[in-house]
């Protein structure tokens, strides 16, 4: 037999991401991660229909309702993903001696890492993609027919971008460290550390542009001339981090040549009058927040494939 | 001589520890070597080494004929390894395991269809396969471990401490199938500390010591090189010139000496050839009164190594 084995990569490519994919798939975190993501998707679709009956009002058509929210997953949905889906793909298999087996078979180490990758990137697509449609679906069923659902594939790029900022820093710290805990808890910190700031940041130096380049939320701005989704704001609200690309990409496409313009927070909540900071395009407001998310991205898996390349296997 | 596995220097140390020190090895192809040494001696990461687990501190190291570095795929092909204690991912079915391994190692569908209900037979796995590796018993993971070493069919099988956490009867099957796997062509190379394991199952064997090989030879001429041939002692009835002469012409004997009644015979072999030599007496008109095996074991030859002051044991290689 041995002659005739080993002739094809793609075979032993797909293997790797099916043998990270099951794993994916079988984990009670990722299952529970889910499960969790579909009570909240349903609660956000099904308690406006709930108070509306309560109070007695019908509850209004909103047509954009879908585009608008996507599938609801926020910045710490990401996180949480993120966490749940590769936070033991690599220090897990040191921790459990499983390495060992794996990296005595002919694939190469940057195969694994790829695969692994490739893995993470399919079962965020998978999750992410039945918790839209089921949003639309409900959605429609909800708030009447819906603008614009032929945008949804965008933004459901859109937030594995922003997720995969979370993924790779996860797995660098997990690579490095060989511990999924540490994982864990230091991208809980960093994403903590980066919520709890960023706004205290924006508030004391009137949005530093520094907000622009960090993962996250980032700056707050508004689409020129555009209706407010609430009284007290200008316009539809823009967030300028790593977490917003879907919001970002989805607005572009449906106001390319606007622009936007970024006011002074402090004076936003004093109800006072509105100090306008500075005015860029969406358009740069779309390219800067894909470019720091891949920046990132290749930063931090760079510095996992580097740290699994050399990792010599002690366990 | 061709090779399998060369090591010329091998150095390994672990901060402070060198553990494995300037280590030569020569494991020949289609013989099965045994890799004898106490806990601790620099074996396990020995093996690391080979596979390309550990990055060496010094030496050159070859499998295959090729030098080890990085990944090398290509030398992966051919080699099957069974970690000590292996531990396999517990999300998956036993059959699954072995079904990705099959295409990590580029098999077909049919290949695979073919080889792995064969292999769960062989390591009596069968019926079990579609369980969870993470229900398996140690004993499972382990046979399992060899199943997985075996699976694209390779040309040299390393086996880290194939007996452990086994039973009696799973450490007599896995001696059995060792045997078998040789049978066929392959190299093995396996690492003990079970020397009764490898003295039944090797035909060559390098015992390590604090990283440090200390002999390494056939299992004869280890055993002979410290202890001198294996010898039989014969009390006949009668003394007959005819049938220490008929003894003398066998293959085997290297000498023979008489004393009265008694004949010592001193072999160039360890085989137990009792029988042969019981059956020559008979032939040339002896009556045998009584026979006994003489022979230093591995064992005694291993405790003689390690307890010997360093310097006495580098002047034996």
């Amino acid at each position: 037999m041995n002659s005739k084995i080993g002739s094809s990569w793609k075979t032993r490519f797909w293997a790797v991401v099916k043998y990270e994919l099951l794993w994916n798939i079988r984990k009670k975190k990722f299952l529970g991660m889910v499960v969790v993501a579909f009570i909240l998707a349903t609660l956000s679709l099904a308690l406006p229909v709930l108070l509306s009956n309560m109070i007695g009002q019908p509850l209004k058509q909103n047509p954009d309702y879908v585009i608008s929210t996507g599938a609801g997953i926020g910045g710490l949905g990401m996180f949480l993903f993120a966490v749940v889906v590769v936070m033991n793909s690599i220090s897990g298999e040191f921790e459990s001696g499983s390495i060992v087996p794996l990296l005595t078979k002919p694939v190469s180490r940057t195969m694994v890492f790829l695969g692994k990758l490739l893995a993470a990137f399919i079962t965020l697509l998978s999750a992410y993609a039945v918790l839209f449609i089921y949003m639309a679906v409900g959605g429609t069923i909800v708030y009447g027919p819906q603008n614009n659902l032929h945008l949804l594939p965008l933004t459901l790029l859109g937030t594995i971008l922003s997720t995969f900022v979370w993924i790779a820093i996860v797995l660098a710290i997990g690579t490095t460290s060989k511990s999924s805990l540490i994982a864990a808890l230091g991208t809980f910190g960093i994403f903590i550390a980066l919520t709890i700031s960023s706004p205290i940041i924006s508030i004391f130096t009137d949005q530093a542009w520094i907000l622009n380049y960090v993962p996250g939320s980032g700056m707050t701005g508004y689409i020129n001339g555009t209706n407010p989704q609430t009284p007290y704001t200008p316009g539809i609200a823009v967030a300028t981090g790593t977490d917003n690309i879907a919001a970002n990409l989805i607005n572009y496409m449906l106001y390319p040549s606007s622009n936007v313009t970024f006011f002074n927070i402090g004076a936003l909540r004093g109800q006072t009058q509105l100090v306008e900071l500075h005015t860029e395009p969406l358009s740069t407001v779309l390219t800067r927040s894909i470019l720091v998310a891949l920046a990132y991205i290749i930063a931090f898996l760079s510095v996992s494939w580097y740290a699994f390349k050399r990792a010599q296997i002690l366990e | 001589m061709e090779l399998v596995i060369e090591t010329i220097g091998l150095t390994k140390r672990y901060g402070s520890l060198t553990a494995v020190n300037r280590l030569n090895l020569k494991v020949e192809k289609n013989t099965i070597h045994g890799f004898l040494g106490p806990n601790g001696a620099g074996k396990t990461t020995t093996i690391k080494v080979l596979v390309g687990l550990l990055r060496p501190d010094g030496g050159t190291v070859k499998v295959l004929g090729r030098e080890v570095h990085g990944d090398m795929p290509d030398v992966r092909l051919r080699v099957g390894y069974m970690p000590e204690l292996p531990k396999f991912p517990k999300h998956l079915r036993g059959w699954e395991l072995l079904d990705i391994y099959g295409r990590m190692y580029g098999m077909t569908k049919q290949q695979r269809m073919e080889q792995i209900p064969k292999l769960l037979d062989m390591v009596d796995l069968k019926g079990r396969e579609k369980d969870f590796v993470g229900k398996y018993s140690k004993g499972m993971q382990q046979r399992l471990g060899i199943a997985q070493a075996l699976l694209n069919e390779p040309e040299l099988v390393i086996l880290d401490e194939p007996s452990l956490g086994l039973d009696p009867v799973g450490m007599v099957e896995v001696r059995e199938l060792i045997k078998e796997i040789a049978k066929e062509g392959r190299t093995v190379f396996l690492s003990s500390h079970l020397l009764f394991e490898v003295e039944q199952i090797c035909t060559h064997v390098t015992i390590i010591h604090k990283g440090e090989s200390l002999i390494s030879d056939t299992l004869h001429n280890v055993s002979s090189r410290l202890s001198g041939p294996a010898t039989v002692k014969v009390e006949l009835a009668k003394s007959s010139d005819a049938v220490v002469e008929a003894v003398r012409q066998l293959p085997f004997v290297f000498d023979i000496t008489q004393d009265g009644n008694m004949l010592t015979i001193e072999l160039k072999t360890r085989d137990d050839v009792r029988a042969q030599i019981s059956q020559e007496i008979t032939k040339a008109g002896g009556v045998i009164v009584s026979m006994s095996l003489k022979g230093q074991t591995l064992e005694e030859v291993f405790m003689q190594l390690i307890t010997k002051p360093q310097g006495e044991k580098r002047n034996e290689q």
